[in-house]
């Protein structure tokens, strides 16, 4: 294993924190979901002998009436509105006295006669189990002498479906558990063994060849903090030597009065100095190195917070009614959403501005004021205008949090590793985007939305405290090393390039169109009108993260590999179009798989053609990235991209009202196609390699 | 206090086994508690929609709510058939009740928030929490559609911890000791895992110290080939070199000094 690599370091470590969290956790639940099994059996029991104590009173009731058994009228009809009001209760019915089934609903009468033959003779307490089904036996008319029997019969698996969402739930809180014992160890092994021991290296590597100039910067009480200093300290004491010589060769050279042994000591001097370097500046330089999974844990832990309401958004909205200012229900469940974007918009045009004059550090945390104060205050809130407000607020703290975060990476990546920076940001954002989007759901079920909201604000705090904490204040600030120059209303004439604007008119916009209105505002509704709970809402949209994880990472190696950019971001629009046309296919599927599906495709569209996309820029408009600089043009994209996130949630809102909610993801998807059948288009025409001739040379 | 890397992974494994364990526990129980209440709510809604039954058989016969005296014998035999039943109460639509099975409160007046789910036009059941009790009922409605009251059963809040009590306690001792075991198992796996780490630092620091007072060479482990501790053998060596060169060349610049 090497000391100065994490990547052997880390592996074996997560493996122990799988070793050490799957099996308490499964081996507990296991256990726990046999006892809870029997633990809900006498429950059950209960309930079948009241169910069938009612249908034997009424029966018995006709029996000494003197209406023979297989005479009762309407027992169908009498057995119907039981069984719909008790799901847990798979059929009833009555049998005569050699067995023969004369009556059954919710079960075929030969199915349940053929299970009555073959099953072993019923206990005391009347209970046996047939076939799939556990049937409780009371007699009936035993007093006329008939001899007859009412059979009440639940499915022998009803106990496990209904705690099969245990079991859901557990395997969600286990992946995240593990998401994040991943995205701490690596802090701890980057920020505690990798990252100082890469500058210990670097150190080390300058004094082999007796360069004494640096010392390695940082101390901590471990192991490798001791390396360190012992380090230095031997380094210090080699300089404080060398530096008690020169003072002593100048006393010579000033004092001495023989002429050659100022000579000889000079050359002495000159040798030392020739042999090996030591610091001009009177003591060893302290390197410190700013390192890009620094920020990891806390952007993890504030998207975290953020995409712990993502499942639920619209569903919160819709709590504070449905009216407000003259807007329809659909749109005020929507214009969280849309505000939130806005705001992130807004905060997006000067957050780089800010950051270049106070430092990534101080603009993450001031960020954090408006962003967790919006996720606290919203526990709160008590009317949609309220909520819409403090989305703004959160969203202008979102994207000044987002934004100080891509640039401490971008400065902590030399040009060469931008892609790895880009991973690492990528990376904390879709892992966490994972956690918080199935945890969410979990949370809001069981402590309620406010709760959820109010946990959302402490993750956003405690990723602050961790930024303040460990981040050194007195390193960063100052403009980015590309920045490039031209001000905001010169960039505007990037659109007179047709690549660069058809490139986000017609792939990016479109991209976050069907984000922000379908899987951000549409899914919600959809699928709790199907009945699902927060938490399978909460499982049905994390299969976007996931599959765009999966994903992106395959899609970044194909367009640097091959340099099919523009096809793949052509293929991922059509993909994504195409996916939300699925309620038009004629496949029966049920709602929550149709919009499952609808997810997928859209995960896989997004995952295709995200990295490509930002790749494509500097291939569409070299000339204009180098002109502006890179991060300019970049930002320029992500904002108006960020007008797709607002324009879609709006769009599908409208939708509703004329469609209904599967019409309008059909009417929103045609809409997505629409505008990636033009980029393909576009796309055929714009060429391969890089774009080097300005628009404006061409004209 | 300093923590060696050791003890830091090892407290950040711990720390996420402990809010693992917590965490499912806290979510499994209550959904158990979920599942199970909501099924012996749905047979307690049961029980009342039988009574709910038999008290609109009888109003739609043309008889008066307050009239059916056979009502009362009927809930108190439900009441026997359970011991789990605190009491089922039926009153009128302005809150007096008019038959229950502790014959004492019969003429009583129900709470205000019992009078609340009479006013929805639903005839769902309805649930509601008073004090210690958890209540299920259903309106009682006649032939013209006029909700005349309703029929109520109480049952115990806690029914579910004074059932399952220890069951429960069980499994959160058995959740306890496997959390306590695999807490020592990452403990000592994280002190395997990395005392080497902390080992090749110590030899290394050693090492150097070694080198520097005694003279000598560092021997880097033959298979770290390129990497890090060959570096640091060399760099040890050239410090050596350096810290020997300058005091010799201290050494000479006094021989020098002293020459006059």
């Amino acid at each position: 294993m090497r000391l100065d690599s994490s990547r052997p370091l880390l592996i074996r470590l997560f493996i122990l924190a799988v070793l050490v969290l799957v099996p308490p956790v499964a081996i507990v639940s296991y256990w726990a979901m046999g006892e809870f099994e029997r633990g809900m059996i006498p429950e059950m029991d209960k309930k079948a002998a009241v169910v069938g104590r009612d249908v034997t009173a009424q029966v018995e009731r006709a029996v000494d009436l003197g209406i023979p058994l297989d005479g009762l009228v309407g027992v169908d009809e009498f057995f119907a509105p039981i069984l719909q009001a008790n799901p847990e209760i798979r059929y009833l019915a009555i049998t005569g006295p050699g067995g023969r089934v004369l009556f059954a609903r919710g079960i075929a009468k030969e199915t349940l006669a053929g299970h009555l033959m073959r099953a072993a003779p019923a206990g005391d307490d009347g209970k046996a189990a047939i076939g799939p089904y556990l049937d409780l036996a009371l007699p009936v008319g035993s007093r006329a002498g008939i001899g007859g029997q009412v059979h009440v019969g639940f499915d022998q698996g009803y106990i496990g479906t209904r705690l099969g969402d245990i079991f859901y739930d557990i395997v969600v809180v286990l992946a995240a558990s593990l998401i994040v014992a991943f995205e701490i160890l690596m802090f701890v092994v980057f920020f505690n063994i990798t990252g100082p021991m890469k500058l210990a290296a670097a150190v080390v590597d300058r004094a082999r060849r007796g360069d004494f100039t640096h010392v390695p910067g940082g101390v901590s009480g471990d192991e490798v903090g001791h390396f360190i200093r012992t380090l230095s300290t031997t380094i210090r004491r080699a300089d404080e030597q060398f530096r008690s010589l020169m003072a002593y060769i100048d006393e010579v050279r000033t004092a001495h009065f023989d002429k050659t042994v100022v000579e000889r000591a000079g050359e002495i001097a000159e040798r030392v100095r020739f042999l090996y370097r030591f610091s001009e500046t009177g003591r060893p330089l302290v390197i410190r190195d700013q390192l890009a999974t620094d920020i990891r844990l806390p952007l993890f832990l504030f998207v975290f917070a953020e995409e712990m309401g993502r499942s639920f958004m619209p569903l919160y909205a819709r709590e504070f009614g449905t009216s407000f200012a003259g807007l329809s229900a659909e749109m005020l469940m929507a214009l969280p959403i849309v505000m939130f974007m806005v705001g992130i918009t807004v905060a997006s045009t000067w957050a780089g501005a800010a950051i270049a004059r106070l430092g990534t550090r101080r603009v993450f945390l001031t960020g954090l004021i408006p962003a967790a104060g919006g996720y606290f205050l919203t526990a709160f809130a008590e009317s949609v205008g309220q909520l819409i407000c403090l989305r703004i607020l959160s969203g202008l703290g979102y994207a000044l949090v987002t934004v100080a975060c891509q640039t401490y990476i971008a400065r902590a990546t030399v040009e060469e590793k931008r892609a790895q920076g880009l991973g690492v940001y990528v990376g904390a954002v879709l892992t966490a985007s994972i956690c918080g989007t199935a945890m969410g759901g979990v949370l809001a079920e069981r402590v309620g939305f406010d709760a959820t909201f109010v946990i959302s604000s402490l993750l956003a705090a405690i990723s602050g405290w961790l930024v303040h904490r460990l981040l050194d204040a007195g390193q960063d600030g100052g403009a980015d090393r590309n920045d490039g120059d031209g001000d905001g209303k010169s960039l505007l004439r990037l659109f007179a390039n047709w690549r660069f604007s058809a490139l986000l008119l017609f792939a990016a916009v479109p991209a976050k169109m069907a984000l922000t209105g379908f899987l951000f505002f549409l899914v919600p509704l959809i699928l709790w009108k199907a009945g699902l709970t927060l938490p399978e809402i909460g499982r049905t949209a994390v299969l976007y993260p996931v599959v765009m994880a999966v994903l992106s990472a395959v899609s970044s190696r194909l367009s640097d590999r091959m340099g099919w950019r523009s096809g793949l971001v052509a293929a991922g629009g059509l993909i994504g179009g195409l996916g939300l046309l699925t309620p038009l296919l004629p496949l029966g599927l049920d709602a929550p798989t149709g919009v499952a599906l609808a997810i997928v495709a859209l995960g896989i569209s997004h995952g295709l053609s995200a990295s490509p996309q930002l790749a494509l820029v500097p291939d569409v408009c070299w000339i204009e990235c180098q002109s502006f600089g890179r991060t300019k043009v970049l930002a320029l994209v992500r904002t108006v991209e960020r007008f797709g996130s607002i324009i879609g949630p709006i769009l599908a809102a409208a939708f509703i009202p004329a469609w209904g909610l599967d019409g309008a993801v059909v009417v929103l998807g045609s809409v997505v196609l629409a505008l990636s059948v033009i980029f393909m288009l576009c796309s055929f025409a714009f060429g391969s390699g890089l774009h080097i001739v300005a628009e404006e040379d061409e004209e | 206090m300093s923590w060696s890397l050791a003890r830091k992974v090892s407290a950040a494994l711990v720390a996420l086994l402990l809010c693992t364990g917590l965490l499912t526990a806290v979510f499994g129980y209550y959904k158990f508690e979920d599942v199970l209440s909501s099924l012996v709510r749905s047979r307690y809604s049961f029980v009342v929609f039988t009574i709910k039954k038999n008290v609109e058989d009888r109003l739609n016969l043309g008889f008066a709510l307050r009239q059916l005296r056979q009502i009362q014998e009927a809930i108190e035999l439900e009441k026997v058939r359970d011991d789990q039943v605190l009491g089922i109460e039926i009153y009128d639509s302005r809150g007096e009740v008019l038959f229950n099975t502790d014959r004492g409160g019969i003429g009583t007046s129900v709470p205000a928030k019992w009078l609340e789910p009479l006013e929805a036009t639903t005839t769902q059941p309805f649930s509601l929490l008073d004090e210690d009790a958890q209540l299920v009922g259903l309106p009682l409605v006649n032939t013209l559609g006029k909700v005349e009251g309703a029929v109520v059963l109480r049952f115990p809040a806690a029914f579910l911890e004074r059932e399952l009590g220890q069951l429960l306690g069980r499994l959160a001792l058995e959740l306890l000791a496997a959390l306590a075991g695999f807490s020592v198992i990452a403990a000592v796996a994280s002190y395997a895992l990395l005392g080497s780490v902390g080992r090749r630092l110590g030899g290394m620091e050693r090492t150097l110290d070694k080198v520097l007072a005694d003279g000598g060479f560092a021997e880097p482990d033959p298979r770290d080939e390129g990497g890090f501790e060959t570096r640091f053998a060399e760099f040890v060596l050239k410090t050596r070199e350096a810290v020997d060169h300058i005091s010799e060349s201290t050494d000479e610049v006094e021989r020098l000094d002293r020459l006059a």
